[in-house]
């Protein structure tokens, strides 16, 4: 009987761990995804909800959406600044499924409410008010720079501080308007105008990827950047070919160089060099092939081979081609992980929730995402970086004054070159006081990625001035 | 020590201080079933009779059942408790009336069922010469879903009995405690593994007529169980974790095997991918409990029934919707508070029978719950087991209650012996 009553007590304290266990996750998961579980489309109830929209505001309190006395959902009067902020704010009909008046609709509807909210609305009678969502965003910025975006193309800007994980723009064309939906006049746009493309455009990077190439040698192998590369403007290799940019043959150059001038066959013969799994390491360390959950928004995965069947495939996902693929939210987290001594800081995209009493219920906060790089290797590639900008490939994105880096990127989108290269850039400005990231991404922008370092170039300056 | 002294101290040894949590517990029913009753324009009269009669009936069945047996008071309480917010659920959120009148029935049933399993465990002293004897009612009755016109197919699973048009039960409910009682008695005093070989197989009989059913939630359950028991009793950890492995073998083979297997696992793992037809029911829970928040939508403010099965399989989901986080886990906590009092039970009851069937008893309540409650939150694969005492149907109902009328009957047993105990040590120390 005593050892009957022993293993009871053993087998009856791992059921009431379990059980304890059991309650606890269960609160944890309400608590923290309760509100994204509720604002699913498929929730009746918020279609059922008599509550009132709260306010959606930027990082500087202005108001994005509001809800006027008579119940209807207004947002900018400026036309064209509402179009730059469709997708990231939304629309009360739920066609941009990323959107905060979407995604956020359990909060800015606030379907289950505090108890005292709820014991003074019935005092009061009052329609019951949603709670107001204030975002990391500068609505000023984000409309400058959908402005200044090159006329008659697609494509998409994100702007993040790298040292906080805070979104500042995320820019994504062709957009809509939030206030003309009742003919779903956007619907035939082609490559829909609800996407959000910073989140949930997955592009092949192309040349900018060979930050995260040269990220994979430099920290395998310190003596590489000593190490001498011949470029003839082509690679023969078994199983394949590789030519640089416009038939460049670059002759001998060192890495640092050959990053500054994008050589092809360099970054290729890298890879050969580091090897798939190396390589994979390093990108997957960078966030490829993960599932990123970061709460705020959905991000799509980047994508980064697997395995490949021959050196042809390892080749050309050293200088990011080929099966290789990244959303530009992801690729703006890349260059600021660079930028911030190789620490990758989560993205964030909620700067407060407050209730309709106008207190605080949640505020988002700076939290490191990973260690991606060591500084050693960050400022190393920073330093290559803001070399390509000084006299490399990127020299329109430079501005005055300030140290900017980057890389600019031609990613080629079809096998027989007769769809125009999407055009890149990506980079920061390295300064403690102006910690800001950028990817800019043109669909079919062309080689030289003139366009993209000039646009980066404007909307770094922008946000250096409006965001301080 | 006078005599009269003695039967004092034997009744204030019986009867615990639960009067508190019976005045909440009648509280909590009483204002739950008026708001129930009073929230729409004309009143609802059935909520307002349940009213009156679930602080009542709850009050009479511990008054009596404590002054017939001195059985643990706060056990029978709790247990009452859950039942009427199964009712106040239903009565809440269900359809019409019916759904929570019948429910209603069936708990009277259930309380009666309670008194004849106290009853029962009280009397039956000769349980080694039954058991054979129940093991083959139990195996006949689990496969009596086999049988022709009666057996019925529902859910995906054939684990029905009934006449067309008449009422139907689920065999494999009520063979759970009959179960455990075998497992018990199999497992007393302590046997070698070669005694417990017959036992053994007839658990691993069970589980198979239910695997053939595709009842998987009996069978995780009655699996589960056994092997416990077994341990508990034997302390023969080799033999325990073989079984485990050969479970877990089992569960690869069935997920390998089966495609509804793989179908549930690919629902809790990814519901999104599917959320129209297969997922759908899993996001819908989600939606909803998210919905409840801390505090819940408000008794008759949510839309539970927007979740297929929001009565019966994800009664939890609709609980925390209506009721918030908050309840939902103060709801868990009054089921570990069962749990904890029952191994109480267990551990001071006489005979190892006994102490086993209370221990499997509970422990099969707890493994139920965490079951239920993990598949309406995603944390494991819905198995389609009810949530004990609380959701809709006769059967689990019934059932669950005859199986806490063993525990308390059990219960019982152990605070006469230990009032007999202190008799006789009061009565020693009377001789000079």
């Amino acid at each position: 009987m005593k050892e009957l009553r022993r293993n009871m007590r053993l087998v009856g304290t791992l059921v009431v761990v379990l059980f304890v266990g059991l309650a606890a996750w269960f609160a944890m998961t309400v608590f923290t995804q309760g509100s994204i579980w509720a604002s699913d489309v498929r929730n009746s109830r918020l279609r059922a909800s008599n509550s009132l929209r709260g306010d959606i505001t930027d990082r500087d309190g202005n108001l994005l959406a509001t809800t006027a006395e008579d119940g209807t959902r207004q947002y900018l009067s400026n036309a064209a600044a509402r179009r730059a902020l469709s997708q990231t704010v939304g629309d009360i009909a739920g066609m941009s499924g990323t959107g905060i008046e979407t995604f956020y609709s359990a909060t800015l509807l606030d379907i289950s409410s505090s108890l005292t909210d709820r014991l003074s609305e019935l005092f009061k009678s009052a329609r019951h008010v949603g709670s107001s969502v204030q975002i990391t965003v500068d609505g000023r910025l984000q409309a400058y720079i959908a402005s200044a975006f090159p006329q008659g193309y697609r494509g998409a800007v994100c702007v993040m501080n790298y040292k906080t994980g805070e979104i500042l723009a995320m820019v994504s064309l062709p957009e809509y308007d939030p206030d003309d939906l009742a003919a779903r006049a956007y619907d035939q746009v082609e490559d829909t105008a609800y996407l959000n493309r910073c989140l949930q455009g997955l592009y092949t990077p192309g040349s900018i990827f060979k930050i995260v190439t040269l990220a994979s040698a430099v920290s395998n192998d310190a003596g590489v950047v000593d190490q001498t590369f011949t470029c003839s403007g082509e690679w023969n290799y078994d199983g394949g070919h590789i030519v640089c940019a416009g038939g460049a043959a670059h002759g001998a150059l060192d890495l640092k160089a050959a990053f500054k001038r994008s050589c092809n066959v360099t970054f290729g013969k890298l890879a050969y060099q580091l090897g798939l799994d190396r390589l994979r390491a390093t990108a997957e360390r960078f966030g490829f092939n993960e599932n990123f959950k970061f709460g705020d928004f959905v991000v799509y995965n980047s994508a980064f081979p697997k395995e490949v069947d021959s050196m042809n495939g390892l080749v050309w996902a050293g200088i990011g081609q080929g099966e290789v693929l990244v959303t530009p939210l992801h690729m703006a987290m890349i260059a600021g992980s660079v930028a911030n001594g190789g620490t990758m800081m989560k993205p964030w995209l909620i700067k407060r929730v407050a209730n309709s009493q106008g207190v605080t219920v949640t505020r988002g906060a700076a939290e490191p995402y990973r260690q991606v790089l060591s500084p050693s290797a960050a400022s190393l590639i920073a330093g290559y970086m803001y070399e390509t900008v000084k006299s490399g490939t990127a020299t329109r994105a430079a501005i005055d004054g300030y140290s900017v880096c980057g890389k600019t990127g031609s990613a080629e989108v079809s096998d027989d070159k007769t769809v125009e290269t999407n055009a890149w850039f990506t980079g920061f400005v390295y300064d403690e006081e102006h910690p800001y990231a950028i990817a800019v991404v043109i669909e079919g922008g062309g080689a030289g990625a003139r366009m993209p370092s000039e646009l980066a170039a404007k909307a770094l300056g922008k946000a250096i001035e409006y965001v301080g | 020590m006078t005599p009269d002294k003695v039967e004092k101290m034997k009744k204030a040894l019986m009867r615990s201080n639960t009067h508190l949590l019976l005045s909440a517990v009648t509280l909590f029913q009483a204002a739950a079933m008026l708001l129930i009753a009073f929230q729409k324009e004309a009143v609802n009269p059935q909520a307002l009779i349940l009213a009156a009669a679930l602080p009542l009936v709850t009050w009479l069945v511990t008054a009596l059942m404590g002054r017939v047996w001195p059985v643990d008071r706060a056990i029978l309480i709790l247990v009452m408790l859950l039942c009427s917010v199964g009712l106040i659920t239903l009565s809440d959120i269900a359809r019409s009336d019916v759904t929570p009148r019948t429910q209603a029935y069936y708990a009277l049933a259930g309380v009666a069922a309670m008194f004849a399993g106290a009853a029962f465990i009280r009397r039956w002293r000769q349980w080694k010469k039954y058991t054979p004897l129940l093991m083959a009612l139990c195996l006949i009755a689990l496969l009596s879903p086999y049988l022709p016109k009666v057996g019925i197919y529902k859910y995906g699973a054939r684990n029905w009995v009934g006449l067309p048009g008449g009422p139907s039960i689920q065999p494999s409910e009520f063979m759970k405690p009959v179960m455990i009682l075998c497992l018990a008695s199999g497992f007393s005093n302590r046997p070698r593994f070669a005694r417990c070989l017959p036992t053994i197989g007839f658990a691993a009989l069970c589980c198979g007529v239910l695997l053939s059913e595709k009842d998987l939630g009996a069978v995780l359950l009655y699996f589960l169980t056994t092997v416990l028991m077994y341990y508990a009793a034997t302390s023969n950890a080799f033999i325990t974790l073989s079984g485990l492995g050969m479970g877990a073998a089992a569960a690869v083979i069935a997920y390998r095997a089966l495609p509804y297997v793989q179908a549930r696992v690919a629902i809790w793992q990814n519901p999104w991918i599917d959320p129209q037809d297969s997922g759908f029911q899993l996001i819908q829970s989600l939606i909803a409990i998210g919905s409840g928040g801390l505090f819940g939508m408000g008794l008759g403010m949510g839309m539970p029934r927007d979740i297929p099965l929001y009565h019966s399989d994800f009664i939890f989901a609709s609980i925390t919707e209506e009721f918030g986080l908050i309840f939902a886990v103060g709801l868990l906590a009054v089921y570990v508070m069962i749990i904890m009092r029952g191994l109480i039970v267990a551990f001071n009851a006489r005979t190892s029978f006994h102490s086993l069937a209370a221990f499997g008893l509970v422990i099969m309540l707890g493994l139920q719950t965490m079951l239920i409650v993990g598949g309406n939150t995603k944390l494991l694969p819905l198995s389609g087991v009810t949530l004990p005492l609380v959701c809709y149907g006769g059967s689990s109902l019934v059932s669950t209650f005859f199986s806490m009328g063993l525990l308390l009957g059990i219960s019982s047993m152990n605070a006469e012996d230990e009032a007999r105990d202190i008799e006789t040590l009061e009565l020693r120390e009377d001789v000079p």
